[in-house]
């Protein structure tokens, strides 16, 4: 809840600047053979995967809602948001749960790695693809070791920046 | 002394409730008194309640709300007493009178300014309607006469600053300055006492028996400067003692807005002191000078209309905006929603709770040492629980449960006051007011309930020459009703009016282009024109409707209810608006339904029927649109598999189900492959992390823990028509 409770001035600047500036600590899961991560502040739980309702309607990426103690929480498929072929769930199949504004959203990814400090000055801006890739919702490239984590803005890749009413961005 | 301590705001909140109640119950019994002006148990009634008004409003402090229903106590007691008639005038002026001590009250609460005209003139109208009777009581009328009703405290209008500085031989006598401050504070509202330690010598050189302490002080009182100076008489000796007016409280009023205006700290005896004031205590000017200089101070406002910056209506309008957001914050603390329960409630839950404990301990006493051959006990405690379990969530819905009356209780007047602007006899007539409903859906339908009895009282209901001419009682009727229907409450709203016009209508509709001209339509269907926003068929625009909020308005806010508005018609006959509202907002009643994998859960309210229908019975019309037959009437078809994009068991309408579900315009069936059974759902939300999904009407959690969808049937009929949003 964090992330919920994070002064604007401060999401804002994590929004712009990306992070602060000595950097953050991320927590980092694997799609397939890519390692991702996202702002520690902005997770809530990370729990095991379980059935979800599909919405009807809705983009594939959209998984569906499953209910968190008692709240409707919308699930949504990284790999098919980021156009990956699917896979089985496995028993490492996770669903990471992130504040997004003041959302709760489930993020399924086939499994969770370490928490990452992650410096300032490893961080490099997203590389540009041109129309190739779409990479708009990484907010930079961190290096660790030898690992390159793809660090995402969960605002950018789950809100609609065009209508406030419709968190999940509708486009796959 | 007044009670404006926090700790008091609780008890505070408690008057304010019981005060309306107290309030409720005078309108009623004066509407009532108007009728039967013989009614002594009804004046008593009536007295009692404007006593409790008067008694509890003088011992929170409002001394304003007090002091005028004494007024209006004293013109009652003398109607009960028979020292005077009950007169229709009588009775007005008692029901202005009434509205009066509520805006009093209101103002009590937002602390917001009181509107000291009409206050004066009704003191002024009891004090007569006291007067003209023969024998009037003296006290009350001179009362009245002389004692002018102020809004803020007992304790006076003028603020003097005190210094006084002691003797040294005070202790000496045997006298006790603390005794000096009682005496004051019995004259009035002291405040800001400070000491002044600075003549105190060291330990060492003090004589325990000389005083060398001096004390400053306000005092704010309506006595005036000798009473003060009679409190020192005893120590007046040797004393060094000043007494200065430093406000009157009209000064003190300005000063107060002076300070807002120009935005220092708003004057406060008890934090900050005045500029003014300081200066005069340190003796550096005297308090006439600071009154000249005060006298010439002018406000923000007043210079910026010399200046022309703006006009002195924008002031004004500015100054209103001012009043407005202090009297914000205030009322908003004070609206705390609570509920009054019933005692006899809250024991039964109690009981219940324990019930659920005794099964609890049960059960975790089996579980503890349980044996296959104790099955059949564990399923009998399992049903015991369940049965606890529903018992209270039962109780703990009707604690919300509150008598429709509540809502109803304002009609009266309303229709009273109605009746004699637009000039038509009317009567009301309330039934049902013991039917209980969830109190937010009490509080949210009494506007939507109010413009509909306008609607009646204004258009419904024809003037009395009218009404003879059409052979009808010169006195129209408005009824009221409530009762339950199924899982719903019904409220109806009826009047033996005119009834709504159906060529009007129409014309109105061909001509705002809601309708083409050459469309056939059902009556149903034309009624229910006139929820269609900017519809309004009144031909002239009164004071009573025909303004902002229109039918439209209604009907959105009942249906935010979930509920359902129908209207039913005569011409010449008067017409009936009935409202159908759930029970409750949080739970409702639900048909669990399957289609292929997913579970799905339909309003119990919009089942009519569920079928499982014969080859023959379903048609195409060109080849797509299917109907089906029941009993003669062609329903459309709405596949819920396709509406859903889901994959079915059932493709043929012979092997699945039909649910025939009806919204306010149409039915239509619904195909699913099977019906799981009945269950209550508690509602949730899917805005709340996500979006609205078309055709689903929120989200419940089902039995087995997963999430299911609760159907939205007019959703459903859009996307069945018009193609789902997404994949279109």
């Amino acid at each position: 809840m964090a992330g919920a409770v994070m002064g604007k001035e401060t999401k804002d600047l994590h929004q712009h600047a990306g992070l602060s500036a000595d950097g953050s600590q991320f927590l980092t899961f694997r799609l397939g053979e890519e390692l991702y991560g996202v702002d520690i502040l902005r997770v809530q739980e990370i729990k095991g995967y379980t059935a979800v309702t599909k919405i009807p309607n809705t983009p594939p990426h959209i998984k569906g809602v499953l209910n968190l103690r008692g709240t409707i929480v919308p699930v949504v498929e990284l790999r098919t948001k980021f156009g990956m072929p699917t896979i089985d769930y496995t028993a490492f199949t996770v669903i990471i749960v992130v504040v997004v504004q003041d959302k709760v959203m489930g993020l399924v990814v086939d499994a969770v790695s370490d928490v990452l400090d992650i410096k300032m000055k490893d961080i490099q801006p997203a590389p540009d693809f041109g129309d190739k890739v779409d990479v708009t919702f990484l907010n930079g490239i961190g290096k660790s070791g030898n690992k390159l984590v793809s660090l995402l803005d969960i605002d950018r890749l789950l809100l609609d920046p065009d209508s406030k009413d419709s968190p999940v961005a509708d486009a796959a | 002394m007044r009670m404006d301590n926090e700790d008091f705001s609780q008890f505070q909140d408690a008057f304010f409730e019981e005060a309306a109640e107290h309030l409720a119950v005078v309108e009623e019994g004066l509407l009532e008194l108007e009728r039967h002006p013989e009614d002594r148990d009804l004046l008593n009634k009536i007295f009692r309640s404007a006593h409790s008004i008067k008694g509890a409003s003088g011992m929170f402090g409002f001394n304003a709300v007090a002091q005028f229903t004494h007024k209006m106590e004293t013109l009652l007691d003398s109607l009960r007493n028979g020292q005077k008639a009950v007169s229709p005038s009588v009775a007005d002026l008692l029901l202005r009178s009434t509205d009066c001590v509520k805006t009093l009250i209101q103002s009590a609460k937002t602390r917001a300014a009181v509107d000291e005209e009409t206050v004066q003139r009704l003191t002024a109208e009891l004090a007569a309607a006291n007067a003209s009777d023969s024998q009037p009581s003296a006290v009350s009328t001179n009362d009245t006469a002389v004692q002018p009703v102020s809004a803020g405290n007992c304790s006076g209008d003028r603020v003097y600053a005190i210094t006084w500085t002691p003797p040294e031989w005070l202790f000496l006598r045997g006298l006790d300055p603390l005794q000096t401050f009682k005496e004051l504070r019995s004259l009035g509202d002291l405040t800001g006492v400070t000491m002044d330690t600075s003549r105190l010598p060291d330990l060492a050189d003090l004589d325990p028996e000389k005083c060398y302490l001096s004390w400053t002080m306000q005092l704010t009182t309506g006595k005036d400067l000798k009473a003060i100076e009679s409190v020192f008489e005893f120590v007046r000796e040797d004393s060094k003692l000043s007494i200065a007016l430093v406000t009157s409280k009209g000064e003190s009023e300005h000063a107060q807005k002076r300070a807002a205006a120009t935005s220092t700290a708003a004057f406060d005896t008890e934090t900050i002191k005045p500029l003014g004031q300081i200066l005069v205590e340190d003796g550096l000017v005297s308090p006439a000078d600071l009154d000249r200089a005060l006298a010439q101070q002018k406000r923000v406002g007043q210079i910026l209309v010399e200046q022309k910056a703006v006009t002195s209506q924008q002031v004004e309008e500015a100054l209103q905006k001012q009043r407005q957001q202090e009297a914000v914050p205030l009322s908003k603390k004070t609206d705390t929603a609570s509920i009054r329960v019933d005692t006899a409630k809250i024991d039964k839950l109690i009981n219940l709770v324990g019930e659920l404990v005794i099964t609890q301990s049960m059960l975790s006493d089996l579980g503890s040492r349980f044996e296959m051959r104790q099955l059949p006990v564990l399923l009998e405690r399992m049903v015991e629980l369940e049965r606890n379990t529903r018992e209270i969530q039962e109780r703990v819905m009707s604690i919300r449960m509150v008598p429709i009356g509540t809502a109803f209780a304002r009609f009266p007047r309303l229709v009273r006051d109605l009746s004699a602007k637009v000039g038509k006899k009317i009567q009301l007539v309330l039934s049902g007011e013991e039917t209980e409903l969830d109190k937010t859906v009490i509080e949210s339908i009494g506007d939507p309930l109010t413009h509909l009895v306008r609607n009646s009282a204004d258009h419904g209901i024809e003037p009395p020459e009218e009404r003879l001419d059409n052979n009808k009682p010169e006195v129209g009727t408005i009824r009221l009703n409530a009762f339950h229907e199924g899982g719903n409450i019904c409220i109806t709203v009826e009047d033996d009016g005119r009834g709504l016009n159906r060529d009007r209508i129409l014309a109105k509709a061909v001509k705002h282009g809601v309708i083409g001209e050459n469309d056939k339509l059902t009556d149903d269907q034309i009624w229910s024109l006139i929820f269609k926003p900017g519809f309004s068929t009144a031909e002239k625009v009164t004071d009573v409707s025909g303004r902002g909020v229109g039918m439209d308005v209604v009907k959105r806010n009942i249906e935010n209810l979930r509920g359902t508005v129908s209207i039913k018609t005569v011409t010449g006959r008067g017409t009936t608006f009935t409202l159908k509202l759930p029970l409750t907002l949080a739970i409702i009643d639900g048909m669990t339904v399957r289609v292929g994998k997913e579970t799905y859960i339909v309003p119990l309210l919009s089942i009519l029927e569920s079928i499982q229908p014969k080859a023959e019975l379903v048609k195409t019309v060109v080849g797509k649109g299917e109907l089906i037959n029941v009993r003669g009437t062609y329903i459309p078809v709405v596949r819920l598999y396709e509406v859903f994009a889901s994959e079915p068991e059932y493709t043929d309408p012979k092997e699945a189900i039909l649910l025939v579900l009806e919204t306010e315009e149409e039915h239509v069936a619904v195909m699913v492959d099977e019906i799981l059974g009945q269950q209550q759902v508690v509602i949730k939300s899917m805005e709340q992390n996500f979006r609205k999904v078309e055709g689903v009407a929120g989200a419940t959690i089902l039995g087995d823990g997963t999430v299911g969808f609760i159907l939205d049937v007019r959703g459903l009929i859009e996307i069945a028509r018009h193609g789902n949003p997404v994949a279109a």
